[in-house]
């Protein structure tokens, strides 16, 4: 059991981090407060394979182990949560049910252009009625000659307003729609296929998350990932890399908040001392040293397990509901240490801290995440 | 290079453990000049450090961004190396692992200790012409022609191949590794460790020992909070205190104010 990063990580998290604060640390105030997503940052990001950062090479991705990808994500977070948000999600949910169900064929249409950023992917399950209830989905597919008509209206698409392909779940049975949901790639341009407006959000604004309508949308057969019926299955597998995703994105939120508070704690005197020196403040920062270094851990030990092919669902729903929770923490006791300058918009502090909250609740909420691994801990035989 | 500097007095050496090692600016700039170089003309990139293990950091960096392959001086014989031994080490390693080499790019200066004493030591020792503070470069057959700044002057010079350059950082600004070069850096490319028996040097040859100079101690300055008033029409002040500062000014807001006024 060795805790230690390797050579690489530790070049990959310069490296990131370098590029984060460079092209992302200058804007990130701007892009939050005008809900902005940042093209030109984006373009710079494409040749650079942040969009393909697990993706075989033969695709033109950089095929980094698990826990290298975690860094990547919890740099870019660090510094712009929304940024890292579009990378994820693109990456877990977007480009990787591609890589490990797709056809040959679907592979060499879609994962080149997914991997090289042109197209940025987003994974649509959320409806109105449908939210921790996957089972609620009410968008249809139905079967039409060599292609599928779908119907239906997705809400609270991560990456909605600029997405290139998205991948569609759908109910191919409408007669048993608990068994037979089914996932399909539509790309943009598609007739039918429209992008509501962008939704205006506490945090993470400068992500493009919006509705997606599909109007009589017609798809060919050879858009559906896998099988009919193999939505459930795709959905789950996706959103267990999904959490390792959004787990680093909570991390790096959470490192950002703590570093602002060590360097506050450090500048800032009242009573004729630094705040760092009274007891109080010194507490709050070993624990949230400490918190942050268990979620990393956590983190770690799920990457860890996804590279050696063994099972990490629950692993992965620890890492993400423990990352997700210490960031809702560590940012409300950041904007506690920065007292009142914490809750004005010219300290960084409030925005990690509006970023935190919705990791506690996209990509499964704490309480779907408690039932992933209550269940795990009562399906064991002793 | 190092992030910081803390020092220990005792052994009058740097706690190494203390401070992140990192690619020297100058020489990602140097390295970036170098790979514009093989873009244009082909070549062959090797890269060297001497430093301690964790020094193979940097040059899988480099590799990611188009080096072919990374040479590692390391052995504690060649630890707390003076500038002068630095480059004597380095001749004999260039002289053994790249023995036909055409151009050897530095960094004009390392940017925690700032001698810039390596680059020109190192070409007296290889027996080049060698250039510092080079600005640009171009290649034409075996002719190079650089422009360095020189004082407040710029020069353009030439001179034949095989040679050194020192390179600042006012242009050929380095370019972000991929993450994709920097995977396969780690997973195929090429690092050979070089200690000091493989340089053949002496039995007895310690860095420590065989170093002409020490560096005593290492302290940051404590700031003056001298308060200066100026008295007199404004265009005078101004121009007294462009007169006096601008370099200070200059400096600090990472402009050339010789160039604005």
């Amino acid at each position: 059991m060795d805790f230690n990063p390797t050579m690489k990580h530790n070049a990959v998290r310069k490296t990131v981090r370098k590029f984060a604060e460079s092209e992302l640390g200058p804007i990130a105030h701007e892009i939050d407060r005008d809900a902005r997503f940042p093209v030109e940052v984006i373009e710079k990001m494409q040749p650079l394979n942040f969009f393909g950062l697990q993706v075989s090479r033969e695709y033109g991705g950089a095929e980094l182990d698990t826990t290298s990808y975690a860094v990547a994500i919890e740099e870019i977070s660090r510094v712009c949560a929304g940024v890292g948000l579009c990378v994820t999600v693109h990456n877990s949910v977007g480009a990787f049910p591609i890589q490990r169900f797709g056809t040959p064929r679907q592979k060499e249409r879609f994962l080149p252009l997914l991997a090289s950023g042109k197209a940025i992917g987003a994974f649509c399950l959320t409806e109105a009625n449908a939210g921790s209830d996957a089972g609620g989905v009410e968008t249809t597919a139905v079967k039409d000659g060599d292609g599928y008509i779908i119907n239906g209206t997705k809400i609270f698409v991560t990456n909605g307003g600029v997405c290139g392909t998205a991948l569609i779940f759908a109910v191919t049975d409408p007669e048993n729609p608990r068994k037979a949901a089914s996932v399909f790639i539509v790309e943009k341009g598609t007739p039918g296929f429209s992008v509501g407006e962008i939704e205006d959000l506490c945090g993470m604004r400068s992500n493009p998350v919006s509705s997606l309508f599909f109007e009589d949308c017609r798809v060919p057969a050879e858009n559906l990932l896998g099988r009919e019926g193999d939505g459930i299955k795709i959905g789950l597998t996706a959103l267990d890399t999904g959490r390792i995703g959004i787990a680093a994105q909570a991390l790096g939120i959470a490192q950002g908040a703590f570093e602002a508070s060590v360097k506050y704690s450090r500048e800032r005197q009242q009573f004729r001392k630094p705040l760092a020196s009274f007891q109080t403040i010194q507490n709050y920062l070993a624990d949230m040293a400490t918190e942050i270094d268990a979620a990393r851990l956590l983190l770690y030990r799920a990457c860890a397990l996804k590279d050696s092919a063994k099972p990490f669902s629950a692993e992965a729903a620890m890492a993400k509901l423990y990352c997700s929770t210490t960031a809702t923490r560590i940012t409300n006791r950041a904007v506690q240490i920065h007292g009142g300058y914490g809750y004005s918009k010219e300290y960084d502090v409030e925005r990690y801290f509006r970023d935190a909250k919705v990791t506690e609740i996209y990509e499964g909420t704490s309480e779907v995440q408690r039932m992933v691994i209550s269940r795990a801990v009562l399906s064991k035989l002793t | 290079m190092v992030s910081e500097l803390p020092w220990d007095a005792h052994t009058g050496t740097l706690k190494r453990e203390l401070a992140e090692g990192m690619l020297n600016p100058a020489c990602s700039h140097a390295l970036e000049a170098a790979l514009q170089v093989k873009e244009k003309h082909g070549g062959h990139i090797t890269v060297m450090t001497m430093g301690p293990p964790m020094a193979e950091e940097v040059l899988r960096e480099a590799i990611a961004l188009g080096a072919d392959r990374g040479i590692l001086l390391t052995d504690p014989r060649m630890a707390g190396a003076d500038t002068f031994v630095t480059s004597y080490i380095l001749a004999r390693a260039i002289e053994k692992m790249c023995p036909d080499f055409d151009l050897v790019f530095c960094g004009c200066h390392s940017s925690d200790s700032e001698t810039a004493q390596v680059g020109p030591q190192l070409s007296e020792e290889l027996n080049v012409p060698g250039a510092a503070y080079v600005e640009k470069l171009d290649l034409e057959g075996r002719t190079l022609r650089i422009r360095r700044l020189s004082d407040n002057f710029l020069e353009t010079l030439e001179f034949e191949l095989p040679g050194l350059v020192t390179l600042t950082t006012r242009h050929y600004a380095p370019r972000y590794v991929s993450l994709s070069g920097m995977q396969q850096a780690f997973e195929h490319g090429e690092v050979a460790v070089v200690q000091a028996a493989d340089l053949k040097l002496d039995p007895e040859f310690t860095s420590r020992k065989n170093s002409p100079t020490r560096i005593m101690d290492v302290f940051a300055p404590v700031a003056q909070n001298k308060n200066l008033v100026m008295k007199g029409a404004p265009k005078k002040i101004v121009e007294e205190l462009l007169e006096k500062f601008d370099d200070k000014i200059g400096g600090a807001i990472g402009k050339d104010l010789k160039q604005a006024t």
